[in-house]
């Protein structure tokens, strides 16, 4: 059996090796990082443009009302939900392999949400008012419609977004105090001694720190099925056909973990190497990953299946119109392809030697996140082109290149951000992993102890 | 502020419309079109543009799906495969239905589209953050959006055509949603009038836009709460009643009814304001 | 608040309006009341203007020559919206969307703001006194006979001072034309009826079998028709009016038919005379002569002819049978042909069969001021005309409200014969097609910046005189009504005569006051009547009421049988007259533009109607761009799949098409008259709108069309949105 970390390392070295993951990356890290500020400089372009101009440049019309911002929101806040899972339930299930990679995961998470909550903005046709829609006291009393689900997926974002920053901040603090202690003076070694908080590592400094910990993780985990479940009433609540349906805020958060899992397994494999992380993420614990992925995989494609089936043996022709139209009109190549990457595609997980395949495991684990893109898209656009009244439907509406090129830069956003975050702080728990090192000695020696005793 | 303050003030806006609801008093304006009438001549459509500033965006535009037109004549075919339509073409004028359980209103997350006590789906432009949540729910499609500025956009309104912009009627800015608001302004004027002289707006003292040009008076505005308007009594005599989401023609065996009245998509309770009467077709040709 | 009456109050508005607008367009600048200079300021503002408060003033729509009256709305000196005015017999307070419109005619940014005088190729601004003088010295020492003057069709008093100016040179070349009027029409009534617009009572009718006449679009007077039409559907004793319609190409009237009955283009005649020969057959009375004229008019060979099956016919002459009154109307669609006339005849014809005549076909009042009687235009005019230029008879050309460079067939060459005159003026609106051709353009007030009178052709139930005042001031300070261009005219011709006039509203006025008892004034004061008449709007009079002749005879009525198949062109061109844009005049309204084609939701664009079984013969599916070419040129344009048409023919829009005229009207669709065949109708010598044959191939390319249905075209796919129920299944008598 692999094992999913060598006992043997010394934690000088560990604190070595991932220190010197804020010094000295690979070259690709730098060409990562060019890449991602060009992508953002294309969408700040076309942001601009269309804050100038007016949405009609995304080539939204009566009735696509929404195009690819919101169904690109949904991605983002579903990729979101992976760092929690790792960081948090698994943290709860204690389940060890997760040391190593809950970091850089929970940072996903946040960065994520970071880039859903600018799709809010650059949807909206004022965004310079977007205040209106935070319940803030005002003299005049006016409140927002607390009616309206997009109201509590506001909330539920801001909510989420802060417990996740502080999450990750407080997990964070044993390891700022181990780089401020490791730095040369300077602006980082200010910036780090201020963060770690006079973190000392007496015993009742961790005692202090594992209940808090427990306890946010123990908040988030609600908080983080509550933020997809919302965001699936956006739909759900709604009264359109193919948007109505009660299975929706499962099958959203079941889609979340899928995404969010799949962009571990893309992360991992490119952290692994640009920061040369290879003795910590190995490939027992992306085996680990992989398999988990897999399982989401099946619970989405079985809640995906219900979605349909529900609505096939439903009364409501509207809603069975919509889906006839998403398997066989203008749509169909993407609807197809999102069953493809989302169902099929998976199975390749299910063989043992793609498992620790490193190159396949890349492309599968893009092409999923390709598949519950899709996924997201395929929620929103077919409605609009097919809603309930025939003579507004519209099928040759095409997002302009503007909506795309947002689009595309918030991934270089996304990138951009964490990139920078895993060059500024240490983007693999070094005290989790000591933890991990340390109770991987002691399980082997009292294996090595038990064998004594059996002979 | 505290909590109860904000929840006390935001259940004054909780109602089950319409079932439950405080019934409109003095005022429910309502509307019903004689499809048997209407020629589907577009003099509604034009004379709601000149009433209510309605932006000309342009062939591009126009087809790019981004037309303003509040009031729209929709033309349907009959689809009994014949060859040539020897049953002429059926018309429906369609706008905003005013519906009583707008699905629009509940999904704002602002709440800039509310319920007036009129009955009236209002918008209020300055509220409006342009989510386009409201347009998403409608299940008519009769909300429009202004993907631009049209204020500033060329040829929109140059130098000259601006001046015949109604002052009544706001001129709305890029991102905001608009819709028919059955000429509220022309109904507030009404309102005021009858206020001074103490009294409430009798049937004919408002016309709107579209009902006043209309060539053959097949649109039909009024009060459904005073029993002397031709609205409540067309409602009345079409047995359509305002709360119900199925109505005495729909309960009567297949083809067997005399009566003409039917609300459009009643099946999804938004329970609207207009009342449409179906078009007439003579069977002994 | 609209409707109610106006008071004493009203009547010093509008006086006092008057007199703003008359300083303003006349040479003076002070106000008739008190000779002060008239400026407008909130500070020390008129007393009719009150910020935020709206007033209203009657006056008469101009878009067309049905001359409905409109009222309009006022707030702070501008004209906002016109209304149609209740107290009208014609459009009794309805208004049509291109009546609507109105405004954007009047504020639209591209109308001609100074008098161009051409220097080469491009225009000089020149002033009103220059522009006045150059006429003065062109028109020095011409005869009258050459001198031309182009107009459309004119009435009242703008008539009268036109007639007086031409006079003056004894010229008798006024040339009324319009580019699609009933003309054909006018003169088989003058045969049929005695009388060119009899009253056509809708109302009355328990069926009305139309031939192509789309009352409820462009046809006569259609927002007078669309209220009758109302009335009609509602039932005279509660039985439902039915309306059958028989064309080619569906037009509005005939989408809201009861049966919509698709003939051989040009049989509408041949089905009239079968339904002569149908009903004799059922038992219907006919004289001799009508029994000859229908003789050979069996049912077989008419079904054959036109394609209307014997079923058909049989129900329809039941249904003429069983219902009376009916009434017969013959449309431009019949009379479009060289055998115009014939048609017209026949369908005329069938209406004194079914005894219609003195029921649903009345006759109408005319206003007792024969100088006044309108004027209307038709095409023989035209060709009349650019007979004459081509031959190079004239020396001054003046146009006034035509626009014959856009409207006339190509193959006429009009632009190049005009350029044989010597010199031509154009009174403009805008820079249009013929204005461009102009030696001298000059400026016009718009309709809603002019002082008029107007006598409509079709009078509805009385007989009435419309007045035209100004709504509100000039937007352009050097824009000049008609009427008072005429009248400077006039002066350089007969100045003793008319050096009493200041102005034409001072003209006006006068004239008026002095038929002040003739006019129903008998017993008020000069300005009482004066004021009452233009509150109101409208002078009701006591119309002279001749009688309708006795039938003509049918004998002598041939038709010809239905034209062999072209091989080389062999579909029918139908032009067709939209509602909004009719002749094109009014294509840079915006409005107009974006308003969808009630058939088609096509806005913006022209495009070529084809009947889905013909297009997919020819493998043509919605949106390629076709070539529509006959013998006298092609347009290319796109193709609109269109099931209200014979597979024969095909349907382009009248209107779009513009080279100039202004920025919403120029560069959008093409002009179907410039490949128009130069046929005409053998009796009347009209334009055969209708007789141009073509054929049409893909041109290769394919856009998407611009309009307003969705992807599934006029289906509700299951859905009850547009519902329809049979007569049989109602009772309307006991509705509201």
């Amino acid at each position: 059996m692999m094992k999913d970390i060598s006992e043997d390392i010394a934690w000088a070295k560990i604190n070595k090796d991932v220190l010197k993951s804020l010094e000295n990356p690979r070259k690709l890290y730098w060409v990562i990082l060019f890449i991602a500020i060009a992508m953002v400089g294309v969408a700040v372009g076309c942001e601009v443009y269309q804050y100038n101009i007016g949405m009609g440049v995304a080539n939204m019309d009566n009735p696509h009302m929404w195009g690819l911002y919101i169904a690109t929101f949904i991605f983002w806040i579903g990729m979101s939900h992976s760092g929690t899972l790792l960081s948090a339930i698994l943290h709860l299930m204690h389940a060890d392999w997760r040391k190593p990679i809950y970091r850089f995961a929970e940072a996903m998470t946040t960065f994520s949400l970071m880039t859903a909550g600018l799709f809010v903005a650059v949807h909206l046709g004022r965004v310079w008012q977007i205040y209106y829609a935070i319940p803030y006291p005002n003299g005049r009393m006016v409140w927002p419609n607390f009616q309206s689900p997009l109201l509590w997926d506001a909330m539920a974002i801001f909510t989420y977004l802060s417990s996740s920053i502080l999450f990750l901040y407080v997990g964070m603090i044993p390891d700022l105090a181990i780089v401020r202690d490791n730095m040369h003076s300077g602006w980082r070694k200010k910036l780090y001694s201020a963060l770690a908080l006079g973190w000392e590592g007496t015993d009742r400094q961790w005692r202090n720190f594992r209940v808090t910990y427990l306890t946010i993780a123990c908040f988030l985990i609600p908080l983080a099925v509550s933020v997809h479940s919302i965001v699936a009433s956006d739909f759900a609540m709604s009264q359109q056909p193919g948007w109505h349906i009660t299975s929706f805020p499962p099958y959203f958060v079941a889609g979340a973990l899928y995404s969010g899992c799949a962009a571990i397994i893309t992360l991992f494999i490119i952290l692994r190497y640009v920061f040369k992380f290879e003795e910590y993420m190995t490939l027992s614990i992306l085996k680990k990953i992989v398999r988990l992925t897999f399982a989401i995989a099946m619970v989405w494609t079985y809640l995906n299946l219900i979605e349909y089936a529900s609505v096939w043996y439903g009364h409501d022709q509207a809603s069975k119109d919509v889906l006839i139209q998403k398997a066989t009109g203008p749509y169909a190549p993407f609807w197809w392809m999102m069953n493809f990457c989302g169902s099929i595609v998976p199975l390749l997980m299910f063989f043992k030697r793609f498992q620790t395949n490193i190159p396949v495991m890349f492309a599968v684990s893009l092409l999923l996140n390709l598949g519950m893109w899709l996924e997201r898209w395929m929620i929103v656009a077919p409605t609009f082109s097919h809603g309930y009244y025939p003579w507004t439907w519209d099928h040759d509406q095409w997002p302009s290149l503007i909506q795309w090129g947002i689009v595309f830069g918030s991934f270089g956003w996304f990138t951009l951000l964490f990139m920078v975050f895993c060059k500024v702080f240490p983007s693999v728990s070094m005290y989790e992993v000591k933890e991990m090192v340390y109770h991987r000695k002691q399980a082997t020696k009292k294996l090595a102890t038990a064998g004594k005793g059996a002979h | 502020m505290s909590v109860s303050n904000l929840l006390e003030n935001w259940s004054e806006f909780r109602h089950l419309h319409p079932v439950d609801d405080v019934p409109h008093d003095p005022y429910k304006w309502a509307m019903s079109i004689d499809l048997d009438a209407c020629s589907g001549c577009n003099a509604c459509s034009v004379a709601c543009y000149a009433e209510n500033n309605l932006p000309v965006v342009g062939k591009e535009k126009y087809a790019h799906g981004q037309a303003m037109h509040w009031m729209r004549i929709e033309r349907y075919w009959d689809e009994d495969g014949r060859e040539f339509p020897d049953q002429g073409a059926q018309f429906l004028p369609m706008m905003c239905q005013q519906c009583e359980a707008a699905p629009c209103e509940t999904v704002c997350p602002v709440g800039a589209t509310n319920h007036t006590p009129d009955g009236i789906n209002s918008q209020i432009y300055n509220r409006c953050i342009g989510s386009r949540y409201c347009s998403a729910n409608c299940p008519f499609k009769v909300r429009y959006f202004n993907w631009y500025d049209y204020p500033t956009t060329d040829n929109v309104w140059p130098a000259e055509m601006n001046q015949q912009l109604n002052p009544d009627v706001t001129v709305r800015g890029k991102g905001v949603m608009e819709k028919c608001t059955f000429c509220i302004q022309r109904v507030t004027v009404a309102k005021n009038n009858a206020k001074n002289e103490g009294r409430i707006v009798h049937d004919g003292d408002v016309q709107t836009a579209c009902q006043q040009a209309c060539p053959t008076s097949a649109i039909s505005f009024g009060n459904l709460v005073d029993k002397e308007s031709k609205v409540y009594k067309q409602w009345k005599a079409q047995q359509v009643e305002l709360d119900k989401d199925a109505q005495a023609k729909d309960k009567n065996e297949e083809g067997r009814s005399e009566l003409r009245g039917y609300r459009i998509f009643e099946e999804l309770r938004p329970y609207p304001s207009v009342m449409y009467l179906e078009r007439v077709r003579e069977s002994a040709v | 608040m609209m409707n109610s009456g106006f008071d004493r109050r009203d009547f010093l508005k509008v006086l006092g309006w008057g007199g703003a607008a008359v300083a303003l367009s006349g040479c003076g600048n002070g106000s008739v009341e008190d000779g002060k200079e008239t400026v407008v300021s909130y500070v020390e503002t008129n007393d009719y203007m009150i910020p935020s408060i709206s007033v209203y003033f009657n006056s008469t729509c101009a878009q067309c020559d049905a001359g409905c009256s409109i009222t309009g709305r006022l707030r702070e000196g501008r004209v906002l919206k016109l209304e149609g005015n209740p107290d009208s017999t014609i459009n009794r307070g309805k208004t049509c969307g291109l009546g609507q419109a109105g405004v954007q005619h009047h504020y639209n940014p591209d109308r001609v703001r100074e008098p161009l005088l051409r220097t080469g190729s491009s225009g000089e601004a020149i002033t009103w006194e220059k522009a006045y003088a150059l006429i003065a010295e062109k028109t020095k020492g011409v005869s009258g006979e050459e001198i031309a003057f182009l107009s459309g069709g004119v009435s009242g008093h703008l008539k009268v001072l036109l007639g007086n100016y031409l006079d003056s040179f004894g010229c008798k070349n006024h040339f009324a034309y319009e580019a699609i009027a009933p003309a054909v029409l006018r003169a088989a009534n003058k045969k049929s009826y005695g009388v060119e617009m009899p009253r056509f009572n809708i109302g009355k009718a328990k069926v009305v079998l139309s031939f192509g006449a789309d009352f409820l679009g462009s046809w006569v007077s259609p927002v007078h028709f669309s209220q009758q039409y109302a009335q009609f559907r509602k039932g005279v004793d509660g039985q439902r009016g039915v309306l059958i319609q028989v064309e080619s190409k569906m037009t509005l009237t005939g989408a809201n038919a009861d049966r919509w009955l698709v003939v051989r283009p040009g049989t509408e005649g041949i089905l009239a005379l079968g339904l002569i020969n149908a009903l004799g057959a059922h038992g219907v009375a006919l004289s001799g002569d009508v029994a000859a004229a229908v003789k050979g008019y069996d049912k077989a060979r008419v079904s054959k002819d036109t394609g209307v099956s014997a079923e058909q016919i049989d129900k329809i002459v039941a249904l003429l049978k069983a219902r009376t009154p009916s009434l017969v109307l013959a449309g431009s669609a019949a009379e479009g042909y060289a055998h115009g006339s014939q048609n017209a005849a026949a369908i005329n014809l069938l209406n004194q069969v079914l005894g219609n005549v003195g029921k649903t076909v009345e006759v109408a009042e005319v206003v007792p001021f024969p100088q006044m009687a309108p004027t209307t235009g038709n095409t023989a005019a035209l060709r009349k005309l650019n007979d004459g230029l081509a031959a190079g008879k004239y020396k001054v050309l003046f146009s006034y409200a035509a626009n014959p460079v856009f409207t006339a067939p190509g193959a006429m060459k009009f632009k190049d014969n005009m350029a044989k005159a010597g010199f031509k003026v154009v009174f403009a609106h805008y820079l249009d097609e013929t204005a461009l051709q102009a030696d001298l353009v000059l400026p016009l007030d718009s309709a809603l910046e002019d002082w008029n009178t107007q006598v409509p052709e079709y009078l509805a139930t009385c007989a009435q005189i419309n007045i035209q005042q100004p709504l509100m001031e000039k937007l352009h300070a050097n824009t000049r009504g008609m009427g008072d261009i005429l009248l400077a005219l006039l002066k350089q011709r007969r100045a003793e005569e008319y050096k009493g006039f200041e102005d034409y509203y001072a003209y006006l006025r006068g004239a008026m006051l002095k038929n002040k008892a003739a006019l129903g004034g008998g017993k008020l004061d000069d300005d009482t009547f004066w004021n009452e008449t233009l509150s109101k709007g409208i002078v009701k009079l006591e119309g002279r009421v001749g009688g309708l002749s006795g039938r003509a005879s049918a004998a002598g009525l041939t038709l010809p049988a239905p034209a062999a198949v072209d091989a080389q062109y062999p579909l029918q061109l139908i032009p067709s007259v939209n509602a909004s844009l009719r002749d094109g005049r009014h294509t840079n309204q915006p409005w107009l533009q974006e308003s969808p084609d009630p058939l088609t939701t096509i806005v913006w664009d022209s495009w070529v109607e084809i009947h889905p079984r013909k297009a997919a013969e020819l493998g043509i599916v919605e949106g390629d761009i076709v070539e529509v070419s006959g013998k006298n040129g092609s347009i290319k344009a796109q193709a609109y799949l269109f099931p209200g048409i014979h597979p024969d023919a095909v349907s382009i829009p009248l209107g779009r098409g513009h080279e100039a005229m202004g920025r919403y009207a120029k560069g959008y669709g093409v002009n179907p008259f410039q490949i128009l065949d130069p046929v005409f109708d053998k009796e009347t010598g009209e334009l055969a709108l209708h007789e141009t044959r073509v054929k049409i191939s893909k041109a290769g390319s394919r856009v998407i069309v611009v309009k307003d249905e969705g992807v599934v075209g006029g289906m509700q796919m299951g859905k009850k949105i547009a519902v329809r129920v049979s007569s049989d299944k109602v009772k309307l008598s006991e509705e509201v």
